[in-house]
């Protein structure tokens, strides 16, 4: 390894958008890959003493709640809210028609593809979009008891719930205001995928599939409420949001009010009730941001505006819709050919093709894909823990139909087409070497570990076969996807050592959403610089500083992982020339070096102790190295105390890392790394009850940092995973557009007793692009999960349920039982 | 007495009669055995061992008044409805969920709040942050006070009833698994410490 | 929640005075877990004016057996019913019944006799503020008849043949099958004639009435209970559909049988015809299968609540089983 930080600076710019291996991975790790290091947020978690957002309360502070639309498609023709604005602790209500709001600049971007109108609308495309009117009150209980008394003049529209009956062109609009010309709007670089010839890949085939499911409208329930405060000092802007990437809000606030200075607005993140995406990707939330922030200038006191419950469920996931699909096939397994369509329900960002997941992960040359976006009066939908729902939805229900047309063993099925971007195992092979990757094959690795854990050859039978004594019907499912880390963006990190006793400080945004990762990031800045773990922390910056990407456990891992890495290489080589290097001279001659008469690269350093490679008797702890500065400087102590007259520069690196991930349209990267999961399940056929009795997660996340944060993203993965299979959906009237069940009683996530064991397995074969070989693992597995479960209730009924969630009622359905 | 319309009003139950003879046939009547009327609303608690005296409002939730008016912010608001746990607390030694009950009920109660637990240094918590039995951390309070209260009253806790006792608290990141792992470490820490 | 007055009852004639003096205008609060529900989500048209707390009138908590039979105060708690020594052997449905309702948070704070007189869970009906105004809030009509009724009743609409929103809980069918009685602050009532389908009224209380006891005669010898409980998840949820049954057997046969579904209909559903099939049979597989069938037989399913006539049948099935020890 160069000893040279100018050196390892270059090597940084070198690893941008790395398309290969990891060069320069750890000869040794101590840290990485451990189970034991403790969370940094655990004891404030644990204790009740970690706040949110919802915990925040200011002196003077107000509640503002926003109202309603009762219609799902309607526009007001005349408000009244003198009711409202005299009840006793209202203090202010601000109007659609109030001339700032109607002035008001578009509030939010969403991805660059279009804006959220004026934080107040006087038109409402779902039932319960926040419209017309924002109160602010003493509590929340005024607040919403005044939303009660404003009355209303609506003007009914005729709405649409279901994307494919919205689609039909007889069918009314449901967003007037900006579709104009029918509700099929679709906009994005990834709706339509083609690859080679459908048509010739269907006259290879065998035979063909066909078949269409429907996921209907499932959402992120994020713990804690979407709910933010405004505080003015002066002009500048005070802020606390529930967001897991504030930076991206504080862009936006930057427009408003004729534009504030980013450097006047102070954004503080705390700890964050989980978002899993959610809000975090509408800028939705931001009307509602915008009023309290209108309402808090005109009445001088901070405000605070907070959703209920069900406001949060009016956004969902985009996976909802209907898919319709064909796939052809050899009879020996190889899959020829592939076309889905996907009509989504309101995606806005983005949209991807369905089939996209079958042309990454496969060797199938012949793909077509095509989501058509289509508008219907719900809320906007959105990643949910992943951003790729729909296309690993369509690959897992093509893979399972296929294997069990053809009566074949999914996973033997699975092997049999693996491979990247239409090309086979083969060519991913000399795409590995060359790249300078471990050639693993991944998948299989993944498949035969899974399989002894699950004792699948035990398990798997042929379809409706196998009856229990207690009279249910047994089944086993299979699931497979490549891991990914497709982040898009770039991150940075500094490291600090600090003057007071030498441990590093990481410095970087702070937005924790629970995956541990600040421990993450401490224990690749412990391996690399040679620190005791207990020796280095992580100090979230709250609202200016070094900015990371968010979420970061599943695909932004990598990036931060790198800029972290780099920092610390970087700073490693300084402490090693400063150690070597006299310091900076002063007017009466410099200091001596720490090690004097020694070559940087002569050093290093292991638990937190500088010491001569060649002759370890020759150390130096980093706190006897990092002297004191000021008035406890080397003059005044060192002469007193005839200690050693030293003094180390101030000791700082920054690092940075950008990259395209897989959206690099011109030379995307071949994914290596693969996921399996298992899942048994035991079938009520006199009920329709399913139990889910097992699930096995065997991910290889290329090289494991923090043991304990992958295995909780796999125990957190497979649990939503059945609960999105097999509980939750958002209900609407058919008759009114009114959503029925937004509340936690009614829309159902899993309780402790809805499952049994989980088992968890992680593979580490090192073909990530991440530093050390890692990719990310935490959207993946609440991704893939859901889509096991049909295939694992067929293989024990025989029967197709193609609607989720797989309720009793579909599976007596299937069964012909109704 | 109420002067101006002449009538005399209950001081306990606000019911109004047209003399003083009908309103102390009542009084004797119906809140015999009653000490002396108090203020409407004033309530005494005693929270993590401390006693407080409170002026609270009826329609005021015990979530309310000790996360907003108290400020101990540890309990939470996942669902407000009765239906996840996060606002657990242990009231009279049961552990109950605080938005579901009022605080002008609770006069002479005991509660305990997950803040309280962590001041007495209860094995849970260390428990909980060793095994990672969290990730957002919205729903952990609820949970180590459910815990809690389940090793209140069974130190030996099967697997089985750990789940059962922690079956109403929701957790949207799915951290179960480790919960019990957690659990059982505490409840062999208070064995031990006997 | 808006603002209210609050009442602490300490008697029953305190109650019933404070209710008769506020009639509609109030409501009595017990457990709390149903009503503040409702007035947080304001679903009613009218919103209390003041909440009447029974919990501080003391004697109606307690549990024992006296006189042949079982008295439980209408204010004891469902945790220690379902953990009480006595109903766990000799009232099992009740004790299984207690047990499977909502959570364990929940069952630390529900009463028994607001578990019996809580209102219905229809969707329509529990939208916000009011969005449904609907039959049993004396408005026009029944939303679910042409909306989503997958939880709603499969043997047709209230006695006026409007409301189709099914009784939730899970105790009231266990005491029906125990042959339970329910006294009042001024009567004593058979179990099955204490629910009726009104505007916003579940059970035939009158209006200045509360529940103090619940009296289950001891069973005779030979009997056996039991409930199940059909939900979408193993806690907090409401029953799509439950079972109790009380199976008495002589010289192994059956010969008395009360079989009680709810969550099938506007208030619990005695399945009259399954007790007649079942009565006088040894109980087998077939037997049981029989009664199922039969207790289903006069079902008439909504559009979306077809699959609750396959589970209701199943579990009178199961529940008969589970009495004869299979």
């Amino acid at each position: 390894m160069s000893t040279n930080s100018q050196e390892q600076t270059a090597r940084m710019l070198g690893m941008f958008d790395n398309l290969k291996a990891d060069e320069y991975p750890l000869k040794e790790y101590k840290y990485i890959g451990q189970k034991g290091p403790r969370r940094i947020d655990g004891l404030a978690k644990a204790s009740g003493h970690a706040d949110y957002t919802m915990d925040i309360q200011l002196p003077g502070m107000l509640y503002m709640r926003l109202l309603m639309s009762p219609y799902p498609n309607a526009k007001i023709l005349r408000m009244d809210t003198s009711k409202a604005e005299k009840l006793p602790g209202v203090r202010y209500v601000l109007r659609y028609d109030d001339p700032e709001v109607q002035k008001a600049e578009i509030i939010g971007k969403t991805a660059g593809f279009f804006g959220v109108d004026r934080p107040l609308s006087d038109s409402a495309h779902m039932e319960g979009e926040l419209v017309g009117a924002a109160v602010a009150a003493e509590t929340e209980d005024i607040a919403e008891e005044a939303l009660s008394l404003i009355e209303i003049d609506w003007e009914e529209r005729p709405f649409n719930l279901d994307p494919v009956a919205a689609s039909d062109p007889s069918a009314p609009l449901s967003f007037p205001e900006r579709y104009i010309d029918g509700n099929h709007w679709n906009r994005g670089a990834y709706d339509q995928l083609t690859h080679g010839d459908i048509k010739k890949g269907f006259a290879q085939a065998d035979r063909v599939v066909e078949f269409s499911f429907k996921r209907t409208a499932n959402t992120w329930i994020g713990p804690e409420r979407p709910c933010g405060v405004w505080r003015w000092n002066g002009d500048n802007a005070e802020v606390w949001l529930k967001h897991q990437r504030v930076h991206l809000p504080k862009s936006r606030m930057s427009e408003w009010f004729g534009g504030i200075p980013m450097s006047k607005i102070e954004i503080h993140s705390p700890y964050q009730g989980a978002s899993f995406g959610g809000w975090c990707q509408i800028d939705w939330n931001l009307g509602p941001l915008w009023c309290a922030a209108a309402v808090s200038k005109r009445v001088g006191r901070p405000v605070k505006y907070i959703f209920t419950r069900r406001e949060d469920f009016f956004g969902g996931s985009m996976d909802e819709g209907t898919y319709i699909v064909k796939v052809g096939v050899k009879n020996d397994g190889t899959i020829t050919a592939v076309d889905v369509t996907l009509y989504q329900v309101n995606a806005i960002w983005p949209v991807f093709s369905p089939a996209l997941h079958i042309h990454d992960n496969t060797r199938v040359q012949h793909v077509h894909g095509h989501t058509k976006s289509i508008w219907v009066n719900k809320g906007h939908t959105v990643p949910t823990r992943c951003e790729m729902l729909p296309p690993v939805l369509a690959q897992t229900m093509i893979f399972d139909h296929v294997a069990t047309e053809l009566g074949m063993d999914p996973t033997e099925l699975a092997l049999k087409n693996d491979g990247c971007m239409g090309h086979d195992m083969e060519w991913a092979r000399e795409e590995k070497e060359k790249r300078g990757f471990p050639v693993r094959d991944s998948l299989k690795e993944c498949i035969e570990k899974g399989k002894a854990e699950f004792k699948w050859d035990e398990s798997w039978h042929k379809p409706g076969a196998r009856k229990l004594p207690n009279g249910r019907m047994h089944g086993v499912g299979f699931s497979w996807a490549h891991e990914w880390d497709d982040s898009s963006g770039s991150g940075e990190f500094a490291i600090r050592i600090e003057r007071t006793d030498a441990t590093a400080t990481l410095m970087a945004m702070g937005a924790d959403n629970g995956v541990d990762a600040e421990a993450t990031y401490c224990q690749i800045a412990a391996d690399e610089l040679g620190f005791r773990l207990e020796d280095v922390n992580y100090n979230a910056q709250v609202y200016r500083g070094f900015y990371r990407m968010t979420p970061d456990s599943s695909t932004n891992m990598s990036i931060n992982g790198w800029a972290v890495r780099h920092a610390a290489r970087i700073l490693k080589q300084k402490i090693l020339e400063s150690a070597t290097s006299p310091s900076s001279p002063t007017q009466r001659g410099s200091f001596q070096p720490a090690f004097p008469n020694t070559k940087p690269e002569e050093l290093d350093i292991k638990n937190s102790l500088i010491y001569v490679k060649s002759d370890p008797n020759r150390q130096m702890s980093m706190a006897d190295f990092v002297r004191l500065a000021g008035e406890s400087g080397p003059f005044a102590t060192d002469e007193f105390l005839g200690t050693r007259v030293g003094w180390s520069e101030p000791l700082f690196a920054s690092g940075y890392h950008v990259q395209y991930g897989a959206y690099n349209p011109v030379n995307p990267r071949p994914r290596f790394c693969r996921q399996a999961h298992f899942m048994e399940v035991e079938v009520d056929t006199e009920t329709g009850e399913v139990f889910v009795t097992r699930v096995v997660n065997v991910n290889d996340v290329g090289k494991v940092i923090n043991r304990m944060s992958c295995e909780g993203q796999q125990y957190g993965g497979s649990i939503m995973g059945v609960s999105r299979a097999k509980l939750e959906e958002v209900v609407h009237d058919p008759v009114t557009g009114v959503m029925l069940n937004g509340n936690l009683l009614d829309y159902k996530i899993a309780t402790m007793k809805d499952l049994g064991p989980i088992g968890t397995i992680l593979v580490e074969t090192g073909m990530g692009y991440g530093p050390y070989g890692l990719i990310g693992i935490g959207e993946d597995i609440g991704t893939v999960v859901p889509g096991l479960l049909a295939p694992a209730v067929y293989n024990a009924t025989g029967v197709w349920v193609d609607e989720m969630p797989i309720t009793p009622a579909r599976i007596l359905k299937a069964l012909g039982k109704i | 007495m109420n002067r101006e319309t002449k009538s005399y009003v209950c001081p306990y139950c606000g019911e109004t009669y047209d003399s003083s003879d009908g309103l102390k046939g009542h009084v004797f009547k119906m809140h015999k055995g009653r000490g002396l009327p108090t203020a409407e609303g004033r309530i005494k608690l005693t929270i993590n061992k401390s006693e407080h005296i409170f002026q609270v409002e009826p329609n005021w939730t015990l979530y309310y008044l000790i996360h907003d008016k108290l400020g101990l912010t540890g309990a939470k608001q996942f669902c407000d409805r009765g239906a996840c746990g996060s606002c657990t607390m242990i009231v009279d030694g049961r552990p109950v969920l605080s938005c579901m009950m009022l605080a002008i009920e609770c006069d002479g109660k005991t509660v305990e709040t997950v803040e309280g637990i962590a001041a007495d240094g209860h094995p849970l918590i260390d428990a909980y942050v060793k095994h990672h039995a969290m990730q957002c951390g919205y729903c952990t309070p609820g949970f180590v006070v459910a815990s809690k209260a389940l090793l209140d009253r069974n130190q030996n806790p099967s697997e089985e009833e750990i789940v059962e006792a922690l079956s109403g608290n929701l957790c949207r990141c799915s951290t179960y698994p480790q919960h019990p792992i957690a659990v059982k470490e505490a409840a062999g820490k208070l064995r031990d410490a006997k | 929640m808006k603002e209210f007055k609050h009442f602490n009852a300490y008697s029953v004639d305190e109650a019933v005075a404070l209710m008769g003096r506020y009639g509609e205008r109030a409501s009595v609060i017990a457990g709390g877990t149903d009503i503040l529900g409702k007035m947080k989500d304001a679903i009613l048209p009218a919103y209390p004016e003041a909440l009447i707390n029974i919990k501080t009138i003391q004697g109606l908590s307690g549990i024992k057996e006296s006189g042949g039979m079982l008295r439980i105060g209408a204010l004891a708690l469902l945790a220690d019913i379902a953990d009480n020594a006595i109903i766990k052997s000799k009232y099992a449905a009740l004790a299984q019944a207690a047990g499977r309702t909502a959570s364990p948070h929940l069952r630390n704070m529900g009463t028994i006799g607001g578990n019996i007189c809580q209102d219905i869970r229809c969707w329509y009906y529990r939208n916000q503020n009011n969005r449904f105004s609907c039959l049993r809030k004396k408005g026009g009509r029944c939303y679910a008849i042409k909306g989503d009724n997958r939880y709603h009743s499969i043997f047709g609409g209230s006695v006026s043949g409007g409301c189709f929103a099914v009784h939730p809980s899970d105790t009231a069918p266990a005491l029906v099958a125990l042959d339970a009685k329910i006294v009042t602050s001024s009567r004593t009532i058979d179990v099955e004639k204490f629910f009726e389908v009104k505007p916003v009224k579940t059970t035939v209380l009158k209006g200045d009435e509360i529940v103090t006891e619940i009296q289950v005669p001891e069973p005779v010898a030979g009997s056996s209970s039991a409930f199940l409980k059909f939900a979408l998840r193993k806690s907090i949820d409401f029953p799509i559909v439950n079972c109790a049954v009380m199976i008495t057997s002589k010289d192994g046969r059956v010969s008395a049988a009360r079989i009680c579904l709810n969550a099938v209909h506007v208030i619990p559903y005695r399945a009259v015809k399954a007790e007649q099939v079942i009565t006088g049979r040894v109980i087998d597989e077939a037997a049981a299968d029989e009664a199922g069938a039969a207790a289903v037989s006069e079902a008439k399913p909504l559009e979306h609540n077809k699959y609750m006539v396959a589970i209701a049948r199943t579990l009178v099935k199961r529940a008969i089983l589970a009495c004869a020890g299979k």
